[in-house]
């Protein structure tokens, strides 16, 4: 299989903070990988990275074969412009911890919006998309509530559903269900389930073990901006090898 | 502790309840409210003192109120009227498209225009209105001739106050919309980008209509506060509602029934304004609340 993600020696800091002290990781075509790590470890600035919401210090990052946000000319990386990163971007789809619908759009606005204005498509297309995406996600009665009217667990599903709509190669959440009730997560994490059932390569951070051990392809620990460890879940999850992954593991297991 | 009701026991011991006293009636005791003897007094005060204030206005005769009826719609108050409203709306539109300019301009990542818009703001909100349009209406002394043409000639009255008072509104207004734009959740940005929105886009259709919420009010008030604000043009002899009304009472010294005839035009376009922006509050607070 190919590679979908290929991350080489990324570093980022926040001022005097490093967050990220070299970070190589490959992610392959189809496969899920869920990252862990205590909080302040940098797996949610490595996942804004991948669609340069973050821009690295050094190192690079390519997705489907193409550098994120640069182009490469002889030993130098020159940004590209705006347009160009929006371009990429619509190919990575990214839901956030806080959902972040967009508040005075009504549900099928929010999904209709970038196939529409960044896409160019028809607003009959959009619509008719998004209606089969939210029936997807169990929402189809919703299309014309606005966010506000929906319960957290149901705002994440429309913000799956907005992220799908681009038809992204590639899907990363960031911590989806770290704001929602303990009662409305198993709705979000079984939709998240579906998707990764049917093939759709998706870098997933979050501190749902459960979720991992069922799901994931690869399950990455990081700690203090480094992968400490990664391999399949019975291995890094049941056998971990090194005392930091051990550690964690029995904190929140 | 005593006991409010026998049927309720002592707060601190759970003793068990006793049985509940029969009263004659089964059904639940009803809600008396406390009185509110002051409320009372205060609100027969209050109005005492407005039909006192009331019936002086009716009797003093000298507040010559068929003058003012008279007067309320003669051509040359209609027109003085027209002037400040289209004053009114000019000085609005062209000071909150300079202040959006200036409120993207502080906010932009180019520190020149940021350092550029500061110095703006801070320079118009320091000087007077008053000030700034006895500047304006000098500045031939200044510069006798702009392109060739006489300064006198090229600003006359009117120019001279539209220039000062948009100037003057921008200011204000750069702020109360940098305000709304800061008050709209960084999120939502980084949501618009991770779509691929573009930069137009984003500010148009996501921010903006967000920032409005916060912007609306405050502008409401300035355009009110514009609305009278323009009176200060009759310092510079433009022709809007007070000067009207002053040309007149000059001539036939009813100074006091003339002012009220500017007094009551200024009430009711205010208070058309005010409904307008509740309209206008309630449409750009869709999705705000859980219900519609």
């Amino acid at each position: 299989m190919t590679a979908m993600v290929d991350i080489r020696s990324v570093t980022k800091s926040f001022g005097p903070v490093e967050v990220l002290r070299g970070i190589d990781l490959t992610v392959r075509t189809g496969e899920v990988t869920v990252v862990l790590g205590p909080s302040g470890s940098g797996k949610s600035t490595l996942l804004r990275t991948i669609n340069h919401l973050e821009k690295v210090d050094s190192g690079q990052v390519s997705v489907d074969g193409a550098l994120v946000g640069y182009r490469r000319s002889g030993n130098r990386l020159y940004e590209l412009r705006e347009r160009e990163i929006l371009k990429q971007r619509t190919h990575i789809g990214f839901v956030f911890q806080n959902f972040h619908l967009f508040p005075h759009l009504t549900v099928l606005e929010n999904i209709t919006e970038a196939p529409v204005s960044a896409l160019k498509r028809s607003r009959k297309d959009a619509e008719a998309t998004a209606r089969r995406l939210l029936e997807r996600v169990g929402l189809a009665d919703k299309a014309d509530a606005y966010p506000k009217q929906l319960s957290g667990g149901q705002q994440q599903r429309v913000a799956i559903a907005r992220a799908l709509a681009l038809e992204p190669k590639l899907l990363l959440f960031d911590e989806p269900t770290s704001a929602l009730d303990p009662e409305l997560v198993g709705e979000v994490l079984d939709v998240i389930k579906d998707l990764a059932h049917q093939g759709t390569t998706m870098i997933v951070v979050t501190h749902e073990i459960g979720f991992a051990r069922e799901v994931a392809d690869t399950v990455v620990f990081m700690d203090e901006g480094r992968v400490v460890e990664q391999g399949p879940p019975s291995q890094v999850l049941d056998a971990p090898r090194h005392e930091r992954t051990k550690s964690f593991l029995s904190k929140v297991l | 502790m005593p006991s409010v009701q026998p049927a309720s026991g002592t707060l601190d011991t759970p003793a068990p309840a006793p049985p509940p006293v029969r009263t004659g009636a089964t059904e639940a005791p009803r809600i008396v409210p406390r009185r509110r003897t002051g409320q009372w007094v205060a609100a027969a005060l209050v109005l005492a003192l407005l039909a006192l204030a009331a019936t002086s206005v009716v009797r003093n005769d000298a507040f010559q109120w068929d003058v003012v009826a008279g007067y309320f719609l003669t051509t040359a108050v209609l027109r003085g009227l027209g002037l400040t409203l289209w004053l009114t709306a000019l000085v609005m539109v062209l000071g909150f498209a300079l202040g959006t300019l200036l409120a993207a301009m502080r906010l932009s990542a180019n520190p020149v225009l940021r350092s550029v818009a500061w110095g703006y703001v801070w320079l118009f909100r320091s000087m007077p209105i008053l000030v700034q349009l006895l500047f304006w209406f000098n500045i031939g002394a200044l510069y006798p001739h702009i392109l060739g043409i006489k300064t006198v000639n090229l600003l006359g009255p009117l120019t001279v106050a539209l220039i000062g008072l948009t100037l003057h509104e921008a200011a204000y207004a750069a702020e109360v919309v940098r305000g709304g734009i800061l008050s709209v959740d960084r999120g939502q940005l980084e949501a618009a980008q991770s779509l691929g929105l573009s930069r137009w886009r984003r500010g148009l259709r996501i921010v903006l209509p967000q920032a409005m919420r916060s912007i609306v009010p405050p502008a409401g008030n300035m355009l009110i506060g514009t609305l009278k604000g323009t009176s200060i043009v009759s310092v510079i002899a433009v022709q809007d509602l007070l000067y009207s009304v002053q040309l007149v009472y000059h001539r036939t010294y009813q100074v006091i029934p003339l002012l009220l005839v500017a007094t009551l035009w200024y009430v009711l376009i205010t208070s058309l304004l005010s409904v307008g922006q509740h309209y206008l509050e309630r449409h750009y607070a869709r999705g705000a609340e859980r219900t519609r």
